[in-house]
């Protein structure tokens, strides 16, 4: 007897070092949201009013928006690329959302006409912006980097000419409604319901699909992905057309918050929503991820923005932190990977 | 007769042999520069002109000394995102120093100078060296770190400044270096040559260069073969922001302030501008004459489409689509060169 015993415990190893691995995967996990609260009740003590009822609904309406962006880069940063294009892609999906709202508005079409063409409109440029990007890169195979690149161009391009530049204003009210003001949930305010819902699909979607578990193998082991005979170039593709969808969604949440159509709506969202991805934990090297990293990071980086302004701290220095925070966050990082 | 006709041929086929190798080494960039030149100096009125031929050269001269830097970095398989930060920080903190001995050292604008150049510089090394190290030692990804020293580097530079050009810089400076002309060529023109001079020996006659190229392709076997891979690599990332500074440096001379936001596009126009040479973003590709070619080929086109009146947000667009061709043809014709 225990002559069996002994083989079976040196190969499972040691019960000290498996609650120590545990321990470590643990700690991780709950890393973050350790953080955020910590993160709160040291900045309460010196500013109470970061733990209001109303800040804090404030910090969660912020962070749906950058959850949307967050786990649309989630979603290519998981088969190892990248979208640069998605900040200006946001743009050029308002502008154009606001300019076919405020004309057919204007022409007199019906309210609910409106509103649907709208959201058509808005999607259908994330659409191509998609397409455009996931053509490239899976047919191609040309680098992420160098077709999100001039897709970033082209959309910066589109946006600031058919807008002249200037904000598109008087978007609708029932497009702000639908989207922004009114209530699905009493209580809960719209944008965060829409985000909980799209959190609730990705989970099924890349848990639960065979699409959504060959994007991990395709980041992980693209060829392992072709080998198992995986459609690795449709998938691939579709990746970044579900990328630019969910980054128009969201492009279309915040044109109803602010009610025009802006083309310098994306100018930081690009590098904020990598920025949120990667501090939750969702690898660069591709293949390791998810939605709930992609939502923990991305109420990490509101959460953080939102104390340093009730502290009142500059945004240049509040720009210096974060970047800080993006070098601590992906060293963190490093150190989970080559210790489990 | 015969003979001699065989002769003829075999010196005509040979010339034609001679002309294909030198494109299979060369790429199609040399040729497309070379009909683009001719086009614009038939078509474009003003394109031929000393004044613009001036023009041309003195822009593309600060996008070829950055661009040779990001050759380095994209070369040992790296990237480096806060060249334009450290461009915009390494103007500020020169002028600053410059300004502030104004006062001090009266009469001694050599000595001035020579602090605000050595306070340039040091930025960049100091940034350089946070990103190498971060890189080969921490083995973070370049992106993340370089998207963190971005946001750091362009964060001091506002708040050194608060977003307010520094003037106050001595005259020999702005009108001898910056706006100067040596020859009846500006003088950033010899400085990016200089640069170029120097980095074409280094990568193909010094150890320097075949180690660097040896990192890109396969640091494992770089290291295994007893190249000290680390030391190299912080020096890559050194030798790119140094660059950045220098062109920073130049570029404030002709400015003749210290700018914190000096130029957006600057990063990105010098990933661009290599890529467009034909350096891989994977890694262990790029000739620095190529880049040179490449920037000087970006800058011709933007300043023929200024001279046509195409409006800046259209010319974004046309960009961003002759990158994306660009490498989608250095792609196939790679394709292509492997099947046979």
């Amino acid at each position: 007897m225990s002559d069996t015993s002994i083989p079976a415990v040196s190969l499972v190893a040691g019960p000290g070092r498996v609650w120590h691995r545990n321990a470590m995967r643990w700690g991780f996990i709950l890393l973050l949201p350790l953080l955020i609260v910590g993160m709160e009740l040291a900045v309460s003590l010196i500013e109470p009013r970061v733990l209001s009822l109303r800040n804090v609904v404030n910090v969660l309406v912020q962070s749906s928006y950058l959850l949307l962006f967050a786990s649309a880069q989630m979603v290519v940063i998981l088969t190892g690329g990248f979208d640069l294009s998605l900040g200006m892609a946001v743009s050029v999906i308002s502008v154009a959302t606001a300019l076919v709202t405020t004309g057919l508005a204007a022409a007199g079409a019906p309210i609910w006409l409106v509103v649907a063409a709208g959201i058509a409109v808005g999607l259908g440029v994330g659409l191509l912006v998609g397409a455009f990007n996931g053509l490239f890169v899976s047919w191609l195979g040309i680098n992420p980097f160098v077709v999100t690149l001039g897709s970033l161009n082209i959309c910066y391009g589109l946006a600031t000419t058919i807008s002249g530049g200037r904000p598109v204003f008087n978007v609708p009210d029932a497009f702000s409604r639908l989207l922004y003001d009114g209530t699905f949930v009493p209580g809960i305010p719209i944008p965060v319901t829409l985000a909980i819902v799209v959190a609730i699909f990705l989970y099924f979607l890349l848990d639960r699909t065979v699409f959504g578990r060959a994007l991990y193998l395709i980041g992980n082991n693209p060829r392992a992905a072709n080998l198992a005979g995986l459609p690795s170039k449709r998938y691939l593709f579709l990746a970044y057309v579900t990328c630019s969808l969910l980054a128009a969604f969201g492009s279309l949440m915040l044109t109803a918050r602010t009610g025009s159509g802006e083309p310098n709506l994306g100018g930081s969202l690009m590098l904020e929503s990598i920025a949120a991805a990667v501090i939750g934990g969702v690898s660069l090297q591709g293949g390791v991820g998810g939605i709930i990293p992609a939502a923990l990071g991305s109420i990490f980086v509101t959460a953080l923005s939102n104390a340093m302004d009730l502290l009142e701290v500059g945004g240049y220095v509040q720009q210096i932190l974060l970047g800080c925070v993006i070098i601590a966050a992906i060293f963190l990082d490093r150190i989970r990977v080559t210790g489990s | 007769m015969a003979d001699h006709s065989t002769t003829a041929d075999t010196s005509l086929t040979s010339a034609l042999k001679r002309i294909v190798r030198s494109y299979k080494v060369a790429g199609f960039l040399p040729v497309l520069l070379t009909v683009l030149l001719i086009a614009f100096a038939i078509f474009i009125p003003n394109f031929l002109v000393v004044k613009n031929i001036l023009n041309v050269l003195r822009s593309s001269s600060y996008l070829v000394i950055i661009a040779a830097g990001q050759m380095l970095v994209l070369i040992v398989g790296g990237f480096d995102l806060s060249q334009g930060a450290v461009v915009a920080l390494t103007s500020v903190a020169s002028a600053l120093i410059m300004a502030g001995l104004k006062d001090t050292l009266p009469g001694h604008p050599d000595l001035i100078i020579l602090f605000g150049v050595l306070a340039g510089l040091g930025c960049g090394a100091i940034f350089g060296l946070v990103n190498g190290v971060c890189v080969a030692f921490l083995r973070i990804s370049p992106f993340m770190v370089t998207l963190g020293t971005m946001s750091i580097a362009t964060g001091f530079a506002l708040l050194l400044t608060s977003g307010i050009p520094v003037y106050g810089m001595p005259k020999s400076y702005v009108e001898g270096f910056g706006r100067g002309l040596l020859l009846q060529l500006p003088t950033a023109f010899y400085l990016a040559a200089a640069v170029v001079a120097v980095m074409w020996v280094m990568q193909n006659y010094t150890r320097m260069g075949r180690y660097i190229l040896a990192i890109g392709g396969n640091i494992q076997a770089a290291t295994v073969s007893g190249v000290p891979a680390k030391t190299y690599l912080i020096l890559a990332y050194v030798i790119c922001s140094m660059l950045a500074s220098v062109s920073g440096l130049a570029l404030t001379a002709q400015i003749g302030s210290g700018q914190a936001v000096i130029n957006a596009q600057l990063t990105l126009e010098s990933i661009a501008a290599a890529v467009i040479a034909g350096v891989s973003i994977k890694g262990g590709v790029g000739r620095v004459e190529m880049v040179a070619l490449g920037a000087i080929l970006l800058l011709t086109l933007t300043n023929a489409m200024d001279l046509l009146k195409i409006d800046p947000r259209i010319q974004a667009i046309f960009l961003g689509i002759i990158v994306v061709l660009a490498v989608a043809l250095d792609e196939l014709s790679q394709r292509r060169a492997a099947l046979v």
